[in-house]
């Protein structure tokens, strides 16, 4: 099952064991610069609100109603990136595995094949938490992922539009299946607890309020290259439970269109990453030297980014993507704090 | 688990700064904004529960649910107020009714994010 607390996704699988979670946020950041230039992390500054669909039933197109699922706004051009966590078993040393797969439009986020239920590893088509912290982009190539970025749905930046010619899911697509009780037995036998890590103070910043007028649905798009490893499944198949698997349908509302139709105003602009670069606040770098990244994929790496598409077209849709060159850079080695909030 | 406000918070940071030092009362205080005297002053029960603002700062800091700190100093989040005000009588009678289920039957009433139809 699946609840939304506190602007999060909470994954439950009870029939496989109470400790079987994950969480899942959508965190806002920096729109890093689409210049050549591989960045590393940008740093979250707090979690996008969410909404049932179901609570503004009057307000929101048909078909959304029909996905179901959950809504969030963004305006054009903003970034956003996903957090996963889940609560540690202490006796175990881990929370409870889960493969989570991620489509944008219902292109795959990792193959960039189209959506089709189900884990699948030619090529791997999910991400394995723990271990794989977040995700901020396409994997275009072994190592290196271009910025989710919200594009009004229609204009043919989307790398669903790209990659299908047309416009029609948009959003985001969620669907996660947690490891099988008997295999969690087998990998993680009961050991003596430890005392629980504890939680970074956060700082909370937002700027500006957003001024944006577009169509009302969005969709997300390839923005600069990043630094981010996709890890290799490090179990096996037949260790997820493919009957208890959960799903959502995460809508992309233009963020005018939200505040008129929940009476909430959107987040405030994240500062460019110009600005945050000069402020002298970090960045950061996450390797798992243990693990083995996924190739990237061919048809992702094919995608044409914003800048580019836009510069073809003889338009600018991205506005101030001056080349920041990341002064600090946190490198997380274990504690996957990256939120500013 | 002590059930008095100081007391719960005390028992916590002084757990926390048993592995790391950044849980002084002097530290803490700085980081959720609170004089250290004023917050050793809380811990003691000398004063009484700080506002909703620094409730939240110190479950923050402490990783203790806000919600589970702010029922320790008897306050209902100003979230929470707000919900129950809105449709005052409704929410009174459901809490009501509720109180005698046990805690599996209550999570039964968790509202599921719905998936239809892609």
């Amino acid at each position: 099952m699946i609840e939304l607390t506190n602007d999060a996704l909470q994954f439950s699988f009870p029939a496989v064991h109470p400790g079987a979670r994950l969480h899942i946020d959508f965190q806002r950041t920096l729109r890093i610069p689409d210049d050549g230039r591989d960045y590393p992390l940008p740093p979250g500054l707090g979690r996008f609100p969410l909404r049932h669909v179901d609570d503004v039933a009057g307000h929101v197109p048909a078909v959304w109603l029909e996905h179901g699922g959950v809504m969030l706004p963004m305006s054009q051009a903003e970034a956003l990136w996903l957090s996963f966590s889940g609560p540690p078993l202490e006796d175990r040393g881990t929370a409870w595995p889960c493969a989570i797969r991620i489509a944008t439009g219902k292109i795959d986020a990792v193959t960039g094949k189209p959506w089709v239920s189900g884990l699948d590893r030619g090529p791997q088509n999910y991400l394995v938490h723990p271990g794989q912290p977040w995700l901020d982009g396409y994997c275009v190539e072994r190592g290196v992922i271009r910025q989710f970025v919200a594009m009004p749905l229609g204009e043919g930046y989307t790398a669903e539009e790209q990659l299908t010619g047309r416009g029609e899911h948009g959003g985001i697509q969620v669907q996660v299946f947690p490891m099988k009780r008997a295999a969690f037995e087998r990998r993680f036998p009961p050991r003596p607890p430890r005392p629980a890590k504890v939680k970074s103070a956060m700082l909370s910043r937002s700027l500006g309020a957003a001024a944006c007028a577009a169509p009302m649905e969005m969709g997300l798009a390839a923005g600069g290259r990043m630094r981010q490893e996709i890890y290799a499944d490090r179990f096996e198949l037949s260790d997820w439970d493919l009957e208890q698997g959960s799903r959502v349908f995460v809508h992309l509302t233009n963020s005018v269109v939200w505040q008129a139709i929940t009476g909430q105003a959107p987040p405030g602009r994240p500062p460019t990453a110009a600005d945050y670069g000069r402020a002298g606040l970090p960045w950061f770098d996450y390797y798992d030297e243990a693990r083995q990244p996924v190739p990237g994929s061919e048809l992702l790496r094919r995608l044409r980014s914003v800048l580019e598409l836009g510069a073809a077209r003889g338009s600018a849709p991205l506005p101030e993507n001056d080349a920041a060159p990341p002064g600090r850079v946190v490198r997380l080695p274990d504690r996957r704090v990256r939120e500013w909030r | 688990m002590p059930e008095n406000f100081g007391d719960f918070v005390r028992h916590r940071r002084e757990m926390l700064r048993a592995g790391d030092p950044r849980f002084s009362v002097r530290q803490v205080a700085a980081r959720v904004g609170l004089e250290p005297s004023y917050l050793s002053k809380i811990e003691r029960g000398e004063q009484p529960p700080p506002s909703e603002e620094s409730i939240r700062a110190l479950a923050g800091d402490l990783g203790i649910d806000p919600d589970l700190l702010l029922a320790l100093a008897g306050k209902v989040g100003s979230d929470l107020q707000k919900i129950i005000l809105k449709r005052p009588q409704l929410f009174a009678e459901l809490l009501r009714d509720l109180r005698h289920l046990p805690d599996h039957a209550v999570l039964r009433l968790v509202r599921e994010v719905r998936d239809g139809k892609w």
